[in-house]
């Protein structure tokens, strides 16, 4: 069988400071197939956004951090490879992008948006002319509905609404035909509505290109909707998995039970307060039939 | 371009308000000293008849307002009074001495952006490694003596002890060039006289880098502050993420973010050397406005003194309305407002 | 505050700071004590001894007119110290109360003060002063007053922007709503969000009045003869360089550490404290 898009195993994390370490991972293990797309769901600070980090290989550079465990990218061993090599899966072609929480904070302010578009098209084509980015670009903002191509490339983000810088976020994001993308949060800065629209048409986009997409969020509507599997991560550590349908329908774990009864019924919203139980939310990993690591990569 | 005319003329507009209440406040501070000013003036030998003709026609005997009303509209054609030390009008006297002062400060300033913003960005890229300290602690260094000690220990290193550079004046005996713009580095080069123009470099190179010390310290760090602060953004995460190579992410996407706080002070900065400059022409013997504006403040010479203060405040303004378009130049959220209102 | 202090003492360089203040306000408060010569600092001569390099007991040579180096070098320091005290003292109120008006009370109110500030702020620190200084008498009352000119804009404008922003928070427009007065949320609620920043400026301040106030009697404008003072130490050994270095080199150097050691200080506290530059 080919190698999962990405695998991670047995994933550590943590955080030396001047009164210890602090683990912020305590080993989780997950993977996506080719074009699947998976949910990783928790609360803040359970660990979701740092794992994502370190998938890109953004966090391995840092002094401080504590990193241990695999993460494999198309078979490739990430902790094996040079800081360049990392450095190089990150936005080029057939490799990692990353959409984020906050559509307009994440485009730099002081550029209009083809001076960026231009610089992620160059990572895939280093010496593009502008001509051809130009080209490039305006296709891709045309693949998310975007209607004046041209006029948005000569804007700024703070000239654009929300749900617009998302669409540019995700023509970005996808520009250069990513094997995995990364969506941290993608639009929980925007309000409920536009959020649905542009996640549809994210997902739309990323069937169609069969890309593989790691979802992080604590928004269990949205992730009903647009995952295929779910991974529920609880304090750094990954409490339950299943098919999105198996484990919405027929929670195990207790911690999944409380996050879902938590879960307004309305689509969008974050987590309401869910009470801290420690002793029951940290019983072990529940896999439902047939989806635990061992059996799904057989 | 009309709404760029529109703030520039705005700029311009606050600036002159401004420039009055200097103008008043320096008239006011020259009015209220004890003593007589003619009399100090003409010394205490001078007659009772000399004195009182002085005070006649310093129209010291009328009124503040109306003493300031004349010297407005002495003022409005140009003139500064007559100095009480050269004997001549102030404003020949500032016309000779300030291009002096002017290249040296310019220099410098040059020197405080080549050297500081590169320093400043440097330490923030490799914030919290030991070039970061490094640069950080050399940086508090320049910014924590004044410039004249800088002047003294920079001239005892490198001219008398390493004999690098000359000791003192901007240009050395053995050459000369006519004077057209008081600009040495002007002149030499209007002149063709390229051995004269690289000495005219070599006497400049000290006295304005000591002049400069405390500036490149400055937007060091400001720089570096300002560019911390931006690597925290998601915008500079976003970049991180698509894998934009590192130095571009420092030299366009986190730097130009933060040089737009930064600019404001940094044109401070760059004013304040307008009166640092003093310190410095006073240790190289710089024949810059300095020497004249010492002497006419030790001589308590009033129309020199209020002459001289107001052309370096209306430097100073002008310094900080150059900043402002710059700063609305790389802010697009500036620039775009003022096409849109 | 005492949380402060233990985070000042564990930074490797806010601890040089510390111990460099330490040393500069230790040695000016006993002066008396630990000068060989505590009879140089007035208008003393012994010129069997003049314009020696550094030497036992001289330990930084002697000036000219063979006074102690060491000597004149701790008590300047003294007056270096009182004057930033003095002019923080007054300055700091005035801006602060200017700045707060102005922020608070917006209208023809801020209007007015802030191109008054403005006038003070476009004229170079160092002419602003200097012009004080020339017309008045050089003294060390006088040079106090020059440099307090020139040094409460800076707080108005630090204490204006802050105000300017803080006077639409919740706290304040509850403060209005029950009708506290004026000066009350101004000094009560207002003025309490800017000590952070205004501390901090004090800190490095101290260091920069010291270094504003040497170079003006370096220029001639400061305290006279026989009063030792750091700056005009350095402008009469300028004269004598490069043969009598130390004459320079001491006071220039002792300008440097003292103003470094509030520096360094200064620095931490802001990012203690978290106030922006």
């Amino acid at each position: 069988m080919t190698n999962p898009t990405l695998r991670i195993d047995d994933l550590r994390l943590g955080f030396k400071t001047w009164s210890g370490t602090i683990d912020v991972l305590h080993g989780i293990s997950l993977h996506i197939r080719k074009g699947e797309r998976v949910a990783l769901v928790g609360e803040s600070g359970s660990g979701k956004s740092v794992t994502a980090r370190i998938v890109l290989g953004m966090l391995q550079q840092l002094k401080s951090a504590r990193i241990s465990g695999t993460v494999e990218f198309e078979g490739i061993n990430l902790e094996t490879l040079k800081p360049a090599s990392r450095h190089a899966l990150r936005g080029t072609a057939m490799s990692m992008s990353m959409i984020f929480q906050d559509p307009t904070s994440s485009l730099n302010p002081v550029y209009p948006i083809f001076t960026l578009f231009r610089e992620v098209l160059q990572r895939a084509e280093p010496g593009i002319d502008t001509e051809t980015a130009r080209r490039k670009a305006i296709a891709a903002l045309a693949d998310v509905a975007i209607n004046e191509p041209e006029r948005v490339l000569e804007s700024y983000a703070f000239q654009l609404s929300g749900g617009m810088n998302q669409r540019v976020m995700i023509a970005m994001a996808l520009a250069n035909n990513p094997a995995l993308l990364l969506a941290d949060e993608p639009g929980t800065a925007l309000d409920v509505t536009v959020q649905a629209q542009t996640l549809r048409l994210m997902s739309e986009l990323v069937e169609k290109h069969q890309t593989s997409v790691l979802f992080i969020s604590h928004n269990l509507g949205v992730v009903r909707e647009f995952a295929d599997r779910v991974y529920v991560i609880y304090k750094g550590n990954i409490v339950e998995q299943g098919p999105t349908a198996g484990l919405f329908d027929n929670p195990q774990h207790p911690y999944t039970r409380a996050l879902l009864s938590a879960v307004p019924r309305i689509t969008g919203g974050g987590i309401p307060d869910i009470e801290d139980d420690p002793a029951q939310f940290l019983a072990p990993l529940f896999a439902h039939q047939g989806y635990s690591e061992k059996e799904l990569l057989k | 371009m009309s709404p760029f005319f529109r703030l520039l003329a705005k700029r311009l507009g606050t600036s002159l308000i401004v420039l009055i209440g200097v103008s008043l406040l320096i008239f006011a501070i020259a009015r209220v000293i004890p003593g007589d000013p003619a009399r100090i003036a003409l010394g205490p030998n001078a007659t009772a008849e000399a004195v009182l003709a002085l005070r006649e026609k310093l129209h010291l005997d009328a009124s503040f307002l109306t003493q300031y009303g004349y010297f407005l509209a002495d003022l409005a054609r140009g003139d500064l009074g007559i100095s009480l030390y050269t004997n001549r009008p102030v404003m020949t006297d500032i016309a000779q001495f300030l291009p002096a002062t002017l290249e040296l400060v310019l220099v410098s300033g040059l020197m405080m952006v080549a050297i500081g913003l590169p320093l400043g960005i440097l330490s923030a890229r490799r914030r919290g490694t030991w070039v970061d300290h490094t640069i950080r602690l050399v940086t508090m260094l320049g910014v924590s003596a004044p410039a004249f000690v800088w002047a003294v220990v920079l001239m005892l290193a490198f001219s008398y002890f390493l004999k690098i550079f000359p000791i003192a004046g901007r240009l050395s005996d053995s050459i000369t060039v006519p004077s057209m713009t008081g600009f040495m580095l002007i002149d030499t080069l209007l002149a063709g006289n390229l051995r004269a123009f690289a000495d005219a470099v070599w006497h400049l190179i000290l006295p304005a880098f000591a002049l400069a010390l405390s500036g490149i310290g400055q937007a060091a760090r400001l720089v570096r502050s300002n560019m911390v602060e931006t690597y925290e953004r998601p915008y500079i995460e976003m970049a991180e993420a698509y894998g934009f190579p590192e130095k571009r992410i420092a030299r366009r996407y986190a730097f130009r973010p933060s040089l737009i706080p930064s600019l404001t002070i940094i044109g401070l900065d760059f004013a304040a050397m307008l009166g640092s400059a003093f310190l410095v022409e006073a240790v190289y013997a710089w024949p810059g406005l300095s020497r004249y504006g010492v002497a006419v403040i030790l001589r308590k010479d009033l129309n020199a003194i209020v002459g001289t203060v107001l052309i370096i405040s209306a430097m100073f303004l002008i310094v900080n309305i150059i900043v402002d378009i710059l700063v609305s130049i790389i802010n697009p959220r500036i620039r775009l407002s003022q096409r849109a209102s | 505050m005492k949380k402060t202090l233990v985070i000042l003492t564990r930074n490797p360089l806010s601890l040089i700071g510390l111990i460099l203040v330490g040393i500069v306000v230790l040695s000016a408060l006993f002066a008396d004590v630990i000068t060989p010569f505590p009879a140089h600092v007035g208008a003393v001569v012994d010129f069997a001894n003049f314009n020696q390099p550094p030497h036992w007991p001289n330990i930084f040579g002697t000036d000219l007119v063979g006074r102690d180096l060491f000597t004149r070098v701790v008590y300047a320091y003294r007056i270096s110290l009182i004057l930033g005290i003095v002019v923080l003292a007054i300055a700091v109120p005035i801006g602060v109360a200017i700045g707060l008006a102005a922020g608070y009370l917006g209208g023809w109110t801020e209007y007015l003060l802030m191109r008054l500030t403005d006038v003070f702020l476009s004229i170079p620190p160092l002419v602003l002063a200097m012009s004080i200084m020339g017309l008045l008498q050089p003294t060390l009352t006088n040079g106090m007053i020059a440099v307090t000119a020139m040094w409460w804009p800076w707080y108005t404008r630090l204490v204006y922007n802050i105000a300017r922003s803080e006077k639409e928070e919740g706290y304040v427009l509850a403060a209005e709503v029950i009708g506290a007065s004026k000066l009350h949320i101004m000094f009560r609620e207002i003025l309490p969000n800017c000590v952070p920043s205004i501390i901090t400026k004090m800190t490095l301040d101290f260091g920069f009045v010291i270094l504003i106030a040497s170079s003006l009697s370096f220029l001639g404008l400061g305290v006279q003869p026989p009063t030792p003072d750091l700056g005009s130490m350095v402008a009469e050994g300028a004269k004598y360089l490069p043969d009598s270095w130390w004459l320079t080199v001491f006071p220039g150097l002792a300008i440097l550490i003292a103003v470094f050691g509030f520096n360094l200080i200064g620095d931490a506290l802001r990012e203690i404290l978290g106030v922006d530059q």
